[in-house]
């Protein structure tokens, strides 16, 4: 086992674990402050994905069609939002509702795009960073710097402006929020917005990095759903720093034994999770 | 300032308050005091329009107001420290004063609030980056009382502010009342401790099976013999 080896894995798995903190971002803030378990993000991350692979091919900058995307993305997910309090989803049924979400999503990408797989050949910046013996592709390092100015971003939202205290607030007392002006039904309505905007730009980033097929909508459930409880539900540094753990595990696990055995990282660590700290549900 | 006239509320079949009439005047304390289960609570919730109203009206600075929302209440400057104080328990004392004055008009006054109830309260300056769930109980009081003040109210409606509290930080929570009455603020006062209550009010009304069964002030309300007995404790 090389050291440039070594290096590699803890480089590209830092970069997978700012992957899973963008793509579990939207996720882990509807779940925590609207208590709605979002399995539709995955689909609409998707979604988006294939219509930035659609727009590429007729010549968009992947730029130009997140710019179109994300406005349109909060839309749906206020839409969304407006649907599952109007029908009163609560945090189970959500699952199994926004589950069905994702299988339609699913079957209309199929329709349109066919199962067969594509590849956006559009990149951002070609070649790779030279670290010494290892490597950083330019794509991923954006994805990354996205990735960090979003978590970031949130953070400082939720922290110290007032629609983040009224958020907060909204989630240990609603009705005595209500009462000191808080408008609990327009801060639901952005935030589920953002999360749909958030996977829209995760989205994005999926098609310039892997090669699209509609069935992987399921591939990611699991390192999603680990990283997001693992950092704590709403805690964006958290689901970073989960992201990272995980893809250093996953890219380490491929390293000293075999590619097929990543996935147990982060399936042993969901199964750690909900046995060891069931409360973080 | 309020005018309650002729209130009824029912909690499903069964009738909470039945035709209950009561005022609160601009600077007065008035409170009300009765025994477990008389309707003290639901007659501040009915005033602060978290529970439905079955007959009667409420009026507010002689507007209507009894079909508002508790939003659209709070914006006319009618502030709520409900029982069981009910803090955003996850957040520190200055975020929970900063949802007091979450309203754009209490917001641009947010820094001469604040060093107003930190004045009050200088306990809470200290502890202002402190979680609010972690703090005592006489403590989150106090942040309930700060966190209503933040709103700028004209009325404030109390409710049981010391169940639960210790006796000596009772005598403390009476005592903030009372200055706060002295600031010009109405107050209507929602209290077990009759006698303490009525210490502290200009005025006082007896609520006992959803009726009120004796009004006037505090010296009016000992002179009744049977009342005393009743509803005073007989010291």
């Amino acid at each position: 086992m090389s050291a440039t080896l070594i290096g590699q894995s803890l480089l590209s798995g830092l970069m997978s674990g700012c992957l899973y903190a963008l793509l579990g971002l939207g996720l882990t803030l509807t779940w925590k402050y609207l208590r709605i378990i979002n399995l539709a993000h995955f689909a609409l991350i998707f979604l988006a994905a294939y219509l930035t692979y659609e727009m590429s091919t007729r010549g968009w900058h992947p730029f130009l069609s997140a710019l179109l995307l994300l406005p349109v993305f909060f839309m749906l997910g206020a839409a969304q939002q407006v649907l599952m309090s109007r029908y009163k989803v609560d945090e189970f049924a959500s699952v199994i509702v926004t589950f069905g979400v994702t299988i339609i999503i699913e079957s209309l990408i199929q329709y349109v795009w066919s199962a067969d797989f594509i590849r956006v050949e559009k990149r951002l910046a070609r070649g790779s960073l030279e670290l010494g013996p290892w490597l950083a592709p330019w794509d991923q390092l954006i994805m990354c710097g996205f990735s960090i100015i979003a978590c970031l971003l949130v953070w400082v939202v939720l922290k110290h402006t007032w629609h983040g205290k009224a958020l907060r607030a909204q989630l240990d007392n609603p009705s005595i929020a209500a009462a000191f002006g808080v408008p609990n039904r327009k801060l639901s309505l952005a935030l589920a917005g953002m999360g749909s905007a958030f996977a829209a730009l995760g989205g994005v980033f999926i098609a310039l990095l892997f090669t699209l097929t509609p069935s992987q909508i399921y591939s990611w459930f699991g390192v999603i759903l680990a990283t997001v409880l693992l950092g704590g539900l709403g805690s964006t540094f958290g689901a970073l720093a989960a992201g990272m753990v995980i893809g250093v595990g996953e890219s380490l696990t491929m390293a000293l034994t075999a590619p097929a055995w990543a996935p147990i990282v982060p399936f042993t660590l969901l199964i750690l999770i909900l046995i060891l700290w069931p409360e973080r549900l | 300032m309020l005018k309650i006239d002729r209130l009824c509320v029912n909690h499903g079949l069964a009738s909470a308050l039945t035709g209950v009439s009561i005022e609160v005047n601009r600077n007065e304390l008035v409170a009300v005091i009765g025994p477990n289960g008389a309707g003290k609570t639901t007659l501040v919730n009915a005033i602060a329009r978290i529970l439905p109203v079955h007959a009667g009206d409420i009026f507010f600075e002689g507007e209507h107001v009894t079909n508002l929302s508790p939003l659209e209440l709070g914006a006319r400057g009618v502030a709520l420290i409900p029982e069981g104080r009910r803090l955003f328990t996850t957040m520190t004392v200055e975020e929970n004063l900063d949802i007091g004055c979450y309203r754009t008009l209490a917001r641009t006054h947010r820094a001469a609030s604040l060093d107003h109830v930190y004045d009050m309260f200088p306990v809470l300056r200290e502890r202002r980056k402190q979680i609010a769930g972690t703090l005592s109980g006489g403590q989150q009081q106090m942040v309930a009382i700060a966190r209503a003040l933040m709103s700028r109210p004209r009325l404030l409606l109390i409710d049981e502010p010391c169940l639960g509290l210790a006796p000596i930080i009772v005598s403390q929570v009476f005592e903030v009342i009372a200055m706060i009455r002295d600031s010009g603020v109405a107050i209507l006062l929602i209290e077990q401790n009759a006698v303490k209550a009525l210490k502290i009010a200009q005025r006082g009304y007896i609520l006992d099976c959803g009726n009120i069964v004796a009004q006037g002030s505090p010296a009016e309300l000992e002179a009744q013999g049977e009342i005393k007995a009743a509803y005073l404790g007989a010291h």
